[in-house]
């Protein structure tokens, strides 16, 4: 059997998928067998491949760099996945959406001038390239990638889940950390996937999966838990950690 | 002119590359420059309430997530007048170290050992080596174990808050993993046996200056006091008397220096200044190496991080067993009521000193953060040591330069993503 050829990339980011993946120790070996991995910079050092049958993408477009390296990805891939809050949907760093990009140089690098080619904003993937599969997390789940990788392997068309972390709560039988504990917990307008990983621990969901794509009842949420007796500023931040550049949440943010 | 350049350094965390210019005999250049997208994290702290702290940080780094929880949590309880108990210290303590332990086990054996080997990655290794990455894997396996069951997720865990944690270990998990450090503990003789027979390279040799935490009276990760080389102690709230950053044009990083000269941070300074608070067998390793761990070569940190990896270990299942033999208590979380003030705190990341200082409003919210990461800190002494293995080196082909260069950065394990997040940086004239 042909291995398929398998490139893993990074852009602006914590490379967290890929300690992720690193941090699958007992799988590892078996699951790097299966394909034949022609870049991986954080592991290896070998050359920039001419073409990948997959690649795998981390990290958010933010500077000028980030976005050549991408076309190029691109253009050498076969199928791209996008990995990772931060090739999603811009990351973390997406929370400043909104903000001048000279006011964000002046108040971190103390100018106006603009270093490193920062674009202004940070971009998940799919706002610039046409991406194949988005694996969601901050960062991603293990078990998920394995899956993923052993479909696109088999050539089987990947499912990824296309509902809430509620879902999964309520499979787990936790009880609903808004209802019982009035938690500001961000699991109703979240995609699933990390098993309800933080209610599992005693604690709110804050969205690191980012929102449910074209799905999330952003208005409900902050409906829901307005009620509870949150303050406005306190759930648009809540929800811009990881979701800044969803829809419903930069409309949130930008009438902040 | 002859131009040496490394192109996006592999096998280190982040974004970076060397750029080296030999002029005959002199060396015109010699940096490691970071050219990692700027991310603000900084900005986006301000603003936000006290509890997001430790859950924002934590991004900054995938390597070492849990050092930045637990020293933003500890500012935050400063800056607030929070004490938390035993359990919580113990529980934080478990978590530095599982940080070093995976770290440790992730840099000597996938990072390092490959160019010692004469491989491109630890992949590549598995032919002749299996055995030995094996054993690898499974003492990395040990550290991401503990950060499980203590933070909820091998990176950017879930639980830690200012206060302690919004759940605690089970008893049935802390037994399971105790056994598991037991059965992994293989793996660091290995680290030990491994990189105490590797021939240690000579070329970057200098007289060297180390600041690391003075962990009171066991080797550990975190306290209250900085140990410096020359013998001086000083309290955490002086902490910019020992970073003393500028900012330069050649690096997206600051440089650091403390009394004139840059300094090293890490498992290398941890080892030369606390040396005499190890205990077990890590100790008696290291009285059988002390010899071969040069202060004056910087390579000699993989040596420090091997016995590093083996006390930590021990020292996990010495505080597990204490949890249990104590009787873990199912704590909830110390009542918090937001408040002005400001909190400095540091600890030990695996490579390195990491200080977190913050100012909070009376509503609990970041009006003021400043973190100094330990990549940021060795930078300026990286650049020192290039400088100097450029010169002993400029006869080799430029092919064979440019590894050896790459070796000396990577034995200082840099975390590349880390030491640019929080930067002000003034364009030289």
């Amino acid at each position: 059997m042909v291995k398929p050829k398998v490139g893993f990339y990074s852009l602006t980011g914590c490379q967290g998928e890929y300690l992720t993946i690193l941090g699958m120790e007992d799988s590892l070996l078996d699951l790097l067998s299966l394909v034949e991995v022609v870049e991986f910079k954080l592991a290896s050092s070998v050359e920039l491949p001419v073409s990948v049958d997959v690649a795998f993408v981390e990290g958010s477009v933010s500077t000028k760099k980030d976005l050549e390296y991408l076309e190029e990805i691109r253009r050498k891939s076969g199928t791209l996945v996008a990995l990772g809050n931060c090739a999603v949907w811009g990351g973390i760093q997406a929370s400043t959406t909104g903000t001048d990009w000279k006011d964000l140089m002046r108040s971190v690098y103390g100018t106006d001038e603009n270093l490193y080619g920062f674009l202004g904003e940070h971009k998940g993937l799919s706002e610039v390239v046409q991406v194949d599969y988005e694996l969601q997390g901050c960062p991603i789940e293990g078990r998920e990638f394995t899956e993923l990788l052993v479909d696109l392997v088999r050539g089987v068309r990947p499912v990824l889940p296309d509902y809430p972390v509620c879902v999964e709560c309520k499979l787990r039988e936790i009880p609903c950390l808004i209802v019982e504990r009035g938690l500001p917990c961000l699991g109703p307008i979240t995609v699933a996937g990390c098993d309800a990983r933080c209610p599992s621990y005693d604690t709110a969901c804050i969205g690191c999966r980012g929102p449910l794509r074209d799905e999330a009842n952003v208005s409900g949420e902050l409906e829901t838990l307005l009620k509870r007796g949150y303050d406005r500023k306190t759930l648009i931040d809540l929800m811009s950690m990881f979701g800044a550049r969803y829809g419903e949440v930069a409309k949130l943010v930008a009438g902040r | 002119m002859r131009e040496i350049r490394v192109e996006h350094l592999a096998r280190v965390e982040g974004h970076g590359n060397i750029e080296v210019v030999l002029d005959g005999d002199e060396v015109k250049k010699a940096i490691l420059r970071i050219y990692e997208g700027p991310r603000f994290f900084e900005r986006l702290l301000i603003g936000r309430r006290y509890y997001e702290v430790p859950d924002i940080v934590a991004r900054i780094c995938s390597i070492c997530p849990d050092p930045y929880q637990v020293a933003s949590s500890r500012a935050i309880e400063r800056a607030m007048g929070i004490r938390v108990d035993r359990q919580v210290e113990v529980l934080r303590e478990l978590q530095l170290i599982s940080d070093v332990i995976h770290s440790h086990a992730l840099h000597l054996f996938f990072l390092a050992l490959p160019d010692f080997m004469g491989y491109k990655d630890a992949m590549s290794m598995l032919d002749k080596y299996s055995e030995t990455v094996k054993l690898g894997l499974k003492v990395k396996r040990a550290g991401n174990a503990i950060k499980e069951v203590v933070t909820g997720r091998t990176v950017h865990g879930v639980v830690t808050k200012p206060g302690g944690y919004t759940r605690v270990p089970r008893r049935e998990e802390l037994e399971r993993l105790a056994k598991q450090l037991e059965e992994s503990i293989e793996g660091a003789r290995e680290a030990i046996r491994v990189f105490s027979s590797l021939p240690m390279p000579e070329f970057a040799r200098e007289s060297n200056q180390y600041i690391a935490v003075d962990p009171g009276d066991a080797y550990g990760y975190s306290g209250d006091h900085l140990l410096t080389s020359d013998g001086e102690r000083y309290p955490v709230e002086r902490y910019m008397e020992l970073t003393n950053e500028v900012t330069v044009g050649h690096s997206s990083a600051k440089h650091s220096s403390y009394k004139g000269r840059s300094f090293m941070t890490g498992a290398l300074a941890r080892l030369l200044l606390n040396r005499h608070r190890l205990y077990g067998e890590a100790r008696e390793a290291y009285g059988k190496l002390e010899d071969k761990i040069d202060p004056s070569n910087p390579f000699s940190n993989n040596l420090a991080q091997a016995v590093e990896l083996l006390y930590s270990v021990e020292r996990a299942v010495d505080l597990i067993n204490g949890l249990l033999d104590e009787g873990i208590r199912d704590e909830l979380m110390v009542e918090v009521s937001p408040r002005a003030g400001e909190g400095v705190a540091v600890v030990e990341a695996p490579r390195g000193l990491l200080y977190h200082h913050y100012k909070l409003n009376d509503k609990g919210e970041v009006v003021f953060a400043n973190i100094v990461t330990p990549t940021a800190q060795n930078a300026a002494n990286m650049d020192h040591y290039l400088r100097i293995a450029a010169r002993n080196l400029r006869g080799l082909g430029d092919e064979e330069l440019k590894l050896r260069l790459e070796m000396l950065v990577r034995a200082y394990d840099p975390c590349i993503s880390c030491s640019v997040h929080l930067i002000r940086l003034r364009r030289e004239p």
